[in-house]
């Protein structure tokens, strides 16, 4: 079976790199995205015996072409249909990062959503029912708090059950 | 269509209700590309749909490589030339705008927090500072204050420091000269009228620079800098301009340096070099210490505003200059936006802030004990080398020195401008190793006597004492300046500094070379300090930047510029004024 290519998206600070080095470990290797100087990350992991290879797009805050950053993200979610993007949201910040989630969603690509720096929106005591999230969004929110590698099994599961639903 | 099949098909059909005239556009463009294989099989459907809608340069590019695209294209066109008669230009804005009343309704929905005072008090203040028509003036405000504040609060400092230099510091420098039985030689000479008179006449500017540093950390360290950006971007996009541009541009307030480096966050290279040759009229740290000293001779009573209008004429001819480039050598072409974050407001972080001033000041402090200290000795000795046998070394009139001779060549091509003497031309040809140093020169040049050289040192602790009690003196000084920035005096005294010997020589010099207009002549000198080649540094950060042509181009282009803005100054103020 072929890998699943899962791609990983989020804005700038929202922790989209501590969590793909929780997820992936030491096992990465480091380019640059083809003709640009922007560095492209991707790792390389197994679980529940899926082969499994992450792409780490550019931080961006939105799918427009404001950039060459927003460019090379939404080309690589276009053109290489990775079977999941995990959309990571700084969950202090939500209203910002969902901006960028929603622009993922309408690309009719299967999402799930990393709820990340949970620790502190709740330390700011910001309440988040993930369970309404979820259910507005028609995606899985998983809570993270990927500096402390919470939660990140949690979300290795989620990529794998939606495999599981939508390669059936 | 089996059951899975529907429920993902249902799961993956996300849909933001952009509204029922958008909508029945998207779907009208959602049938037509479906109707065309290549595209369909590419990209989303509907997402595709709402790119067409937003305009998307880089959407567009791709369509007309494929079959069909040229068409779809056009039936978009048509589409968004309905909307747009209905709704009014910006449908990009729109399109967001949806989305974001889409996600704040989840979010109230979903998300409680406590009441949050200080994002609420962020979005109201910056209801006011971004302004769509207050934002720009309020900027330029802020600014304006930030270099009042600086002129007004540190002149009390260097008055301080100029009176340690001269004062306990000299006389402590002479003392030990004396003792070493050197009075009156050439090596006393070499430490009183080259190091003490150089290097002293700049550290004199240390204080201003702290505070505009300080103005400045504050400013960042708050968020408004940020919103500064945000503020100009819409100028800077009025005149062609990238809008990553204008954060170089703000660098270029503290060092030329740096600010070429920081052209690399633009991407594309005709941006990058259009910013390149115009972050050098953002008038740096190094050029405030002549517009002080100038200001304070020429227009004592509006000193802080004679330095700001510097500032604000340094921006104007960026701008004048930035529309012609575009218009001329820099043609083109599509711009992408700028992306800033506005962080909360926040009260400033102390550690933040003094590493800021630590580094610039900093490096300030190392240029006057190597650059300045090595031309200040050089200058020394050029202007100790008697020429035509005129007196003996280091005993010679500065009238007949080297350095004197020399410029005396160059003198004549400023002559137009005012200020055709050999102590402007000189002090204009050192300041390229620094902008600094053009005060440093003129402290050497024109003040031959600034320590008594027979003065005894009233002892070592003595001097000490008198350092800390001016240093209060200075203190309660700016205290008191304090209100004036507002314009209330609430001391009701007389605020003017006395002018010291050098502000004197100059004025004389400056009078005299112009032939009785030494006002225009110092506005004008003003002026070129501001736009003539900065430093040697910089120039070497801009090769590595822009390249060799573009460094020339620059120089060159500098030099002519200044020329003709003081020209235009000088001739223009007697013009009308004279």
């Amino acid at each position: 079976m072929n890998p699943l290519l899962i791609a990983l998206a989020g804005n700038p600070n929202s922790g989209k790199t501590s969590l793909f080095n929780a997820i992936t470990g030491s096992k990465q290797h480091v380019g640059n995205w083809p003709g640009k100087t922007i560095a492209k990350k991707e790792g390389e992991f197994q679980h529940r015996g899926y082969d499994i290879k992450i792409v780490d797009l550019p931080g961006i805050y939105s799918m427009s072409a404001f950039s060459p950053e927003e460019v090379i993200a939404r080309d690589f979610i276009v053109q290489e249909k990775p079977d999941i993007v995990i959309t990571v949201l700084d969950a202090a910040n939500l209203e910002r990062n969902l901006y960028l989630a929603v622009q993922v969603l309408e690309m009719n690509v299967p999402v799930v959503i990393a709820l990340n720096m949970s620790d502190i929106a709740e330390a700011k005591n910001i309440q988040i029912e993930r369970e309404g999230l979820s259910q507005a969004l028609s995606v899985p929110v998983i809570r993270t708090v990927a500096r402390k590698e919470e939660g990140t099994r949690d979300l290795i599961d989620a990529i794998v059950d939606t495999a599981n639903q939508t390669l059936l | 269509m089996s059951i899975i099949e529907t429920a993902l098909q249902k799961k993956l059909s996300f849909k933001i209700d952009y509204g029922e005239e958008l909508e029945e556009q998207i779907n009208q463009l959602v049938d037509e590309i479906a109707q065309r294989p290549v595209i369909a099989e590419q990209f989303p459907h509907r997402w595709l749909a709402i790119k067409l809608l937003e305009e998307d340069r880089d959407i567009q590019i791709k369509l007309l490589a494929l079959k069909d695209g040229a068409s779809l294209i056009k039936v978009a066109q048509k589409s968004i030339e309905l909307l747009k008669s209905v709704q009014g230009d910006d449908l990009d804005i729109q399109i967001a705008d949806r989305r974001y009343r889409w996600i704040n309704q989840l979010v109230n929905s979903t998300v409680q927090r406590p009441l949050d005072d200080k994002r609420a008090f962020t979005d109201r203040f910056d209801q006011i500072v971004t302004h769509r028509y207050l934002g720009i003036p309020i900027f330029f405000i802020v600014m304006w204050i930030v270099f009042k504040l600086t002129a007004d609060v540190s002149a009390p400092y260097i008055d301080w420091i100029d009176g340690v230099i001269t004062g306990p510091i000299g006389n402590m420098i002479v003392a030990i000269l004396n003792t070493l039985g050197l009075r009156d030689s050439w090596v006393s000479s070499l430490f009183v009228d080259g190091i003490v008179a150089g290097v002293g006449g700049v550290l004199v500017f240390v204080p201003v620079l702290t505070f505009l540093y300080l103005a400045l950390a504050v400013l960042e360290d708050t968020g408004y800098m940020a919103r500064g950006a945000y503020v100009m971007d819409r100028v800077m996009g009025k005149i062609g301009l990238h809008g990553k541009s204008f954060l170089p541009m703000l660098v270029g307030f503290g060092c030329t340096v740096p600010a070429f480096y920081s052209t690399r966050t633009l991407e594309n290279e005709k941006d990058r070099i259009l910013t390149g040759l115009l972050v050098p009229f953002m008038s740096c740290g190094a050029r405030l210490p002549v517009y002080i000293l100038f200001s304070a001779i020429f227009f004592p009573r509006y000193a802080g505003t004679a330095v700001f209008s510097m500032y604000l004429l340094g921006i104007l001819t960026a701008i004048g200059l930035g529309i012609i480039l575009r218009k001329t050598v820099f043609k083109n072409k599509e711009q992408s936006a700028l992306i800033i974050e506005l962080p909360p407001y926040r009260a400033p972080n102390v550690k933040t802030v003094w590493l800021y001033i630590k580094e610039r000041v900093g490096t300030f402090l190392k240029n006057a004990w190597t650059i300045i200290m090595a031309t200040s000795i050089v200058l020394w000795l050029l202007l100790a080398i008697p020429v035509n046998g005129q007196g003996s070394f280091a005993e010679t009139d500065v009238d007949h020195s080297v350095f004197a001779t020399v410029n005396r060549v160059v003198a004549p091509i400023l002559k137009p401008l005012g200020f055709g003497n050999w102590q402007a031309s000189g002090s204009l040809i050192t300041g390229f190793l620094a902008k600094e140093v053009v005060v440093s020169t003129m402290a050497q040049i024109y003040t031959t006597d600034v320590l008594e050289t027979n003065a005894e040192s009233n002892g070592f602790l003595q001097e000490i004492g008198e350092i800390i009690f001016t240093f209060w003196g200075a203190t309660v000084d700016t205290l008191k300046s304090l209100p004036l920035i507002v314009g209330v005096d609430l001391f009701e005294e007389e605020v003017e500094t006395e002018p010291t010997n050098l502000m004197n020589a100059i004025y004389a010099s400056f009078d005299a070379s112009s032939g009785g207009h030494g006002v225009f002549a110092g506005l004008a000198f003003m002026v070129f300090v501001l736009i003539y080649t900065p430093c040697v540094v910089a120039v070497a950060a801009e090769r590595q930047e822009l390249g060799t042509k573009w460094m020339w181009v620059s120089m060159v282009g500098q030099l002519v510029l200044a020329w003709i803005m003081a020209l235009a100054v000088f001739q223009g103020g007697k013009l009308l004024f004279g």
